[in-house]
């Protein structure tokens, strides 16, 4: 899937997923529909689409919410959240980073870099679909995100 | 008359006059009253071995002035008949005319030549020779012996020995060369080259000898046996035959020179008569007749040509000595040229094994392993021992002192001058015993010493020992393996005495180092230097390749962490959608999908503690001053699930100590500990207890890690399952596990692993006693206080 194919909708809520495995994404796919909110999905595999994919869209579609892995092919999920987050014009989008990792240098690196949050993936398919659908009703349900508030600025 | 007035032959003189005193010396009358070598006129004899016969002659007239008192027996004319006559009386006109004219042209002074051969009076044969000395014409009559008539050709033969003798490649070679020849020309039983050593001991290195006999080659024998009189005329003769040790002997007359009143110095008299010590010295080796020649190096004595002869008189005609003293003559002009190649060769063979020994520390783990390599510093030189000082401890091969008397020895010569030179920083002695007087062992075991400093400062060492040489060297005469042969005179010439009095004088005394020896040492000194440099330069290198593979564990625990998990998600994931299906189709497949499920479940755990553990032995430690009650109860705390398990009973000594350490890492070891004293326990009350032995508290068992009990020791005791002594050390390694994978409530194996890597972090020690069926106790000591 290439960052050119994807048109983001601005009816619905859409969150990008930054996510090169296949189960995981299909994982969050599942948590999603499981947690009752109406929403979109985009995926793209790497850092480079993630960005490319921001920087070309409108400012008034941004997506509410970027769930990010780590450790995805080419530029890197550390990379990709650094310039979001340095990025006047996309900092504002909450980071919700995802990763095998439990490594503290990870999640010091992340948290100071701007990251919202840090979700350490498990094994176990019932706990990560659990964990990724609790995790999704709380950024699509539970707490107001900036691409409510379109602006034509 | 002067002799009447001394007529004390029998020994009642004072000890400051001797018992000739005022006459002429005879060997046949005073030889009995000799006590002492040094003072034996052994040039002076004043009689001749009775073989032959002897005249001296005036060197103007030619008339006889002395002649020997056999004179009647074997020239057929009485002393008293041939005294103050003209030689002609004896020889004949014609034959007196031949000698005149000999004298005439040939350099006879102090080198006997062959004259003519004259008719002696009993029928025999007589070779005539003559040499002058201090102004008289002494002219020797000796049988031809067995071998006049049909006897080897001398000259052939020693042709053939001249050039077998220029051939030779090494000093051994030359002496076996000799040996070989002279015994071929004499055919004595026992021919040998004897060597001095620098302080006058003698041994035998080289030997030819009749197969029966027993073998001398490599015996030392002390300085004493060759006493100084007779060195002294060894120097100044090439030859000295003996045809018969003990055969009566005649005495010139007069004694002394009817013109001078001296007697007659006989040095190279071919006849002269033995010294009375010589005589019982080779009487007490069961020498009958004998051969001497010398080994000159210069003007020194460099050794001897010893023959010896076993079963009574051997002749020894003027053509055989003659051959055998151009042979001496010929070793020992080759002699320095073959000692040199000599000393070349060996030290090239050292310098090859020191190339070889630094080879060996660059690739295999620095100088130590010139200690415990195939090839050790003993092998460097010519020693029998090597400690080296290195890294803050001993390394030692052979035969050394041990290591607190090397502290010694390196302590007193630190502070030398010797050590400080910027040049040529070395110590070298043959007796260490006399700079250590309080330590015995040590001038026996470590006499010889040579040691190097590696380093301008500090204790960085190599030592070289040798052991006092009367314990390296093979003695003869050495009373242990010899009986005592008292001689005719009492014990003042046994082997076992001149053992004795030579042993007192180089007690505590090494084979002395050689200044080449000295030498090669010194260059060895400067390629280990190098090597050391070199070594401090690869670690600071091996220092950043760490660093660098550190980066890389890093890298590593990412992949493990992420690269590998991700697969092993979608494993799970997978499995687990099949779950539904499966157990509605079959009950097998479902059965094997949990287990599917349960492996991705354990590999995600052995990733997580492989993690852990490389975090363990990365992350810097952050010491601070940790409340051991406050950390202990904590650790309780967090294994508080298990401890609810089964009843139990915990008791923690009161006031545990104050300890330097990572807060969060050492309760990490509390962790661990206590929850594997309450895993691993199949009693009904579980019973644990926590405490401590401040330092120096308790004695250390064998099995303890050396030097533990120097700093505080805590202490995990629990009544659990116990560990068979065989485990010891398995219980540490990674991912072992003693028990099966889900007894004991299972776990990955990496508990104590991780333990011991933290204790390990923080300088310390962990250990542990145990009982199997009885219980375990876990000891930490820690070493950063």
């Amino acid at each position: 899937m290439s960052a050119s194919s994807i048109h983001l909708s601005p009816n619905l809520p859409t969150s990008l997923l930054v996510e090169d495995s296949d189960e995981d994404a299909d994982t969050v796919v599942e948590a999603l529909r499981r947690c009752g909110i109406a929403g979109r999905i985009e995926r793209v595999t790497n850092g480079d689409e993630c960005l490319a994919l921001l920087r070309g869209m409108s400012a008034m579609h941004p997506p509410s919410l970027v769930l990010m892995d780590l450790s995805t092919p080419g530029t890197d999920g550390r990379d990709a959240l650094r310039q979001i987050k340095e990025d006047s014009k996309l900092k504002s989008i909450p980071v919700v980073v995802t990763s095998a990792s439990a490594n503290p240098r990870d999640l010091e690196f992340c948290y100071s870099a701007g990251a919202n949050a840090y979700h350490v993936k498990p094994v176990s398919h019932p706990h990560h679909l659990d964990a990724m659908t609790r995790l999704l009703q709380y950024w699509l349900g539970a707490v107001t995100l900036p691409s409510y508030r379109v602006s034509t600025a | 008359m002067v002799r009447a007035e001394s007529n004390g032959v029998s020994g009642e003189t004072s000890e400051a006059r001797l018992p000739w005193e005022g006459q002429a010396y005879s060997v046949k009358r005073f030889g009995t009253t000799i006590t002492n070598c040094a003072s034996e006129p052994v040039q002076t004899p004043g009689c001749i071995q009775g073989h032959g016969a002897l005249l001296v002659l005036r060197a103007h007239d030619l008339t006889i002035a002395q002649v020997s008192d056999n004179s009647g027996a074997l020239l057929g004319h009485p002393p008293e008949a041939l005294l103050e006559q003209s030689v002609s009386r004896v020889l004949g006109e014609v034959r007196a005319e031949e000698l005149r004219r000999f004298l005439a042209c040939e350099p006879v002074d102090r080198n006997p030549l062959y004259v003519l051969t004259f008719p002696g009076h009993n029928g025999s044969a007589l070779d005539v020779t003559v040499h002058t000395t201090e102004g008289v014409v002494i002219v020797e009559f000796e049988a031809t012996g067995h071998s006049a008539v049909n006897g080897p050709d001398y000259f052939s033969l020693i042709k053939q020995s001249v050039h077998r003798l220029q051939s030779v490649s090494s000093l051994q070679a030359l002496g076996d060369t000799a040996v070989a020849e002279i015994r071929g020309l004499t055919r004595m039983d026992r021919v040998m080259v004897y060597k001095f050593h620098d302080d006058g001991h003698g041994e035998v290195v080289a030997e030819s000898r009749r197969p029966e006999l027993s073998p001398w080659l490599g015996l030392h024998y002390p300085a004493a046996d060759i006493p100084e009189p007779a060195r002294a005329l060894l120097r100044r003769t090439w030859i000295r035959p003996m045809r018969e040790i003990g055969a009566p002997l005649s005495e010139l007359v007069p004694l002394a020179h009817p013109d001078t009143g001296q007697p007659l110095t006989m040095t190279h008299c071919a006849l002269r008569g033995p010294s009375v010590m010589h005589t019982e010295y080779l009487q007490n080796m069961g020498v009958t007749a004998g051969l001497t020649l010398s080994i000159r190096r210069g003007e020194q004595l460099w050794g001897l040509i010893a023959c010896h002869h076993y079963t009574g008189a051997f002749d020894l005609p003027y053509n055989m000595r003659a051959a055998c003293e151009l042979i001496a003559q010929i070793v020992s002009l080759q002699h320095k040229a073959a000692e040199d190649r000599d000393y070349l060769s060996r030290q090239l063979r050292f310098e090859e094994v020191q190339r070889l020994l630094i080879s060996q520390a660059e690739h295999e783990g620095g100088l130590p392993a010139m200690i415990d390599g195939p090839l050790t510093l003993v092998d460097a030189l010519d020693a029998q021992g090597a400690a080296l000082f290195h890294q803050g401890r001993w390394w030692r091969v052979g035969q050394t002192p041990q290591d607190h008397e090397l502290d010694v020895i390196a302590d007193w010569l630190i502070k030398r001058p010797e050590f400080t030179s910027s040049t040529e920083a070395v110590f070298v002695t043959d007796s260490l015993g006399k700079f250590m007087p309080d330590n015995h062992d040590l001038s026996i075991n470590a006499a010889g010493l040579l040691a190097l400093p590696l380093s301008k400062r500090g204790k960085n060492l190599i030592f070289w020992f040798r052991p006092e040489m009367l314990r390296t060297i093979e003695w003869g005469g050495n009373p242990d393996d010899k009986p005592m042969v008292p001689g005719p005179n009492g014990l003042r010439l046994t082997p076992r005495r001149s053992f004795e009095i030579f042993s007192d004088s180089v007690r505590g005394q090494s084979v002395p180092w050689q200044p080449w020896e000295i030498e090669l040492a010194l260059r060895f000194r400067l390629v280990v230097m190098q090597l050391v440099i070199g070594r401090a330069e690869q670690l600071t290198e091996l220092n950043l390749n760490l660093a660098r593979s550190n980066d890389d564990l890093d890298a590593f625990a990412y992949v493990a962490s992420h690269d590998l998990k991700e697969p092993l998600r979608g494993i799970h994931k997978y499995a687990h959608q099949l779950t539904d299906s499966a157990a509605l189709s079959n009950p097998l497949d479902a059965q094997r999908v949990d287990g599917l499920i349960r492996l991705t479940l354990r590999m995600d755990s052995l990733l997580e503690s492989l993690l852990h553990f490389s975090r363990v032995g990365r992350v810097a430690l952050e010491l601070e001053e940790v409340d051991l009650d406050e950390l202990v109860h904590e650790a309780l705390e967090m294994v508080g699930a298990r401890r609810a398990e089964k009843p139990s009973e915990v008791v923690v000594a009161p006031q545990l100590p104050h300890m330097r350490a990572d807060r969060v890492r050492l309760r990490e070891v509390f962790v661990n500990l206590l929850s594997n004293a309450f895993k691993y326990n199949d009693k009904t009350n579980v019973r644990i207890e926590i405490g401590w032995y401040p330092a120096h508290a308790i004695d250390r068992k064998p099995h303890w890690p050396s030097d533990v009990t120097q700093h505080p020791i805590l202490y995990v005791k629990d009544n659990g399952i116990g560990i068979e002594a065989r485990h010891a050390e398995q219980v540490y390694k990674m991912f072992k596990r003693l028990h099966g994978r889900d007894e004991y409530g299972g776990g990955t194996g990496a508990g104590l692993t991780i333990v011991k890597k933290l204790i390990e972090r923080h300088g310390g020690d962990v250990w542990f006693d145990s009982e199997p069926g009885v219980g375990s106790t876990f000891y930490v000591s820690l070493g950063m206080q």
